[in-house]
């Protein structure tokens, strides 16, 4: 499979990367790493007529500690951030979550940016062109039906990345720069939930990420990602979970719990009730299989994939016996 | 719009035409003529098309021709020096770590840059240094004999 022909063009400067997605809006894809937007142009699924390079914007790749934070340049590789010192000491759950993406040939190349950027996916999307053509266009790739539902104007595509769950359950602030004006927001509302236009940046305005900010977590803060899928070496999680765990070191009662998922819906989803049924009480099998039950009832997966939702909502359950039991050090 | 970029490729600097919709493992093959790079599935899944872009193993398949100007590349071509087979291509010969040989180029480089920063490798770190390399033969097991024995004969 041969890219399709486009232009190539290498901006040193973030206002010059705003500057041209507003010249050209609407014709232009941002490249990272590209090992997400290649696959697409291959497949056809994404045609764009300028393909900005951020490579040369060099401010875009640092990693840094600071006052009480760590900032993360999206450009940093996903291998950057698994070695990264800071992270691995501070922010386990993030490390993890990045080694958990992909394969280590990807992992040299893919950027922390652009895992948050990633499309959603879909059985009847992300597939070649010739495979596609054997029926109408779906939604998401510009027609009117969606072939999982057999409903027209929805999308239902899956959010499966591994970072962004890390991020929302470690409270993550983004910098979106635009024309003129930059603004910062919880990672959580950087997804929209709309499987055709997964994200603020997937519209094809003239913003770009430009940072990650993530406050470093209270002591005695514990985390964990786990990923099912079906090839441990390479795949796309089937169900991602992050999750987050404070107790109190003396009475031993939750303070703080998070569980975000990836694989389930069209964004990363958050299991607020799950949380509530751990924070405040004392954590045992009971309560954290109750637990496990709520979160299971939160998520709403559709057959975007090979895995039949009943099945993968028993993952989630299972998912979050074993993070919890784990984390919260229970005795089963 | 074709551009100009200077490459290094292992160890011999090119200069090469290329236009952005080119690959890198696209003008390995078809302008620099290493063919030792293999393309699989071309959606960096297989690890067929894997060489060292300034040391790190990438998915040539993925990389845009472009984007490598300026930079070292080691191709499997390169790993063997003066008509000698490295150690590990010596390794996987006498293991038996090749049946097709398509992966193979990729599980090599692959292996290289495990062993340059992990030159004592466990069995698990040999497993997920390869884990983006599919061996359709599934010859999995003896490709990390392979890696094992050189570690432990460099290492003695």
């Amino acid at each position: 499979m041969h890219l399709p022909k486009f232009e190539y063009l290498e901006p040193g400067e973030t206002s010059e990367v705003v500057s041209i997605l507003g010249k050209y809006r609407g014709q232009c894809s941002i490249i990272a790493g590209g090992t997400d937007l290649l696959v697409a142009m291959k497949q056809r699924r994404q045609t764009p007529k300028y393909v900005i390079s951020l490579a040369k914007v060099s401010e875009l790749k640092q990693i840094r500690e600071e006052a009480g934070m760590i900032s993360i340049g999206p450009l940093a590789t996903l291998e950057e951030v698994v070695a990264s010192g800071p992270i691995q000491k501070k922010l386990p759950v993030l490390a993890q979550a990045a080694w958990e993406v992909g394969s280590p040939l990807l992992r040299t190349v893919a950027t922390i940016g652009g895992n948050l950027c990633l499309d959603t996916r879909c059985r009847f999307y992300n597939q070649s062109e010739f495979w596609r053509g054997a029926r109408p266009d779906c939604f998401k790739a510009g027609g009117v039906i969606c072939h999982v539902t057999n409903k027209e104007n929805t999308c239902y595509s899956t959010f499966s990345g591994d970072i962004a769950p890390a991020l929302i359950a470690l409270n993550a602030q983004i910098q979106l720069i635009g024309d003129g004006d930059e603004r910062w927001l919880p990672l959580a509302r950087f997804y929209t939930g709309v499987g055709r236009i997964p994200n603020l940046l997937a519209a094809g305005d003239n913003e770009v990420l430009t940072e990650i900010k993530v406050p470093l977590p209270a002591d005695g803060t514990k985390g964990l990602y786990r990923k099912y899928r079906f090839r441990e070496s390479i795949d796309f999680p089937l169900v991602g979970l992050a999750a987050i765990l404070r107790v109190d070191p003396d009475d031993g009662i939750c303070q703080e719990a998070c569980l975000v998922f990836s694989g389930v819906g069209s964004r990363p989803v958050q299991a607020a009730e799950a949380e509530n049924k751990l924070i405040g009480k004392r954590l045992n099998e009971d309560i954290i299989a109750a637990a496990a039950e709520t979160a299971a009832g939160e998520v709403h997966p559709v057959k975007t994939d090979r895995v039949n939702p009943q099945f993968k909502k028993k993952i989630v359950k299972a998912m979050v016996r074993e993070a919890f039991t784990e984390l919260g050090g229970v005795k089963s | 719009m074709k551009r100009l970029i200077n490459i290094v490729v292992n160890g011999e600097p090119h200069e090469v035409a290329v236009n952005p919709e080119q690959t890198l493992l696209e003008i390995l093959r078809e302008e620099l003529g290493l063919t030792g790079t293999k393309k699989g599935c071309d959606q960096g899944e297989c690890g067929a098309c894997t060489v060292l872009v300034d040391g790190k193993p990438v998915s040539s398949c993925l990389v845009l021709a472009v984007s490598v100007n300026g930079k070292s590349i080691a191709t499997i071509e390169g790993l063997s020096q003066n008509g000698r087979l490295h150690p590990l291509q010596e390794a996987f010969v006498q293991h038996g770590a090749i049946q097709c040989g398509f992966c193979t180029p990729g599980m090599l480089l692959a292996a290289k840059y495990l062993l340059e920063n992990r030159p004592l490798p466990s069995e698990q770190e040999i497993k997920e240094a390869i884990a983006g390399n599919i061996c359709r033969c599934t010859g999995y097991v003896k490709i990390i004999e392979a890696i094992t024995a050189v570690a432990h004969s460099t290492a003695q």
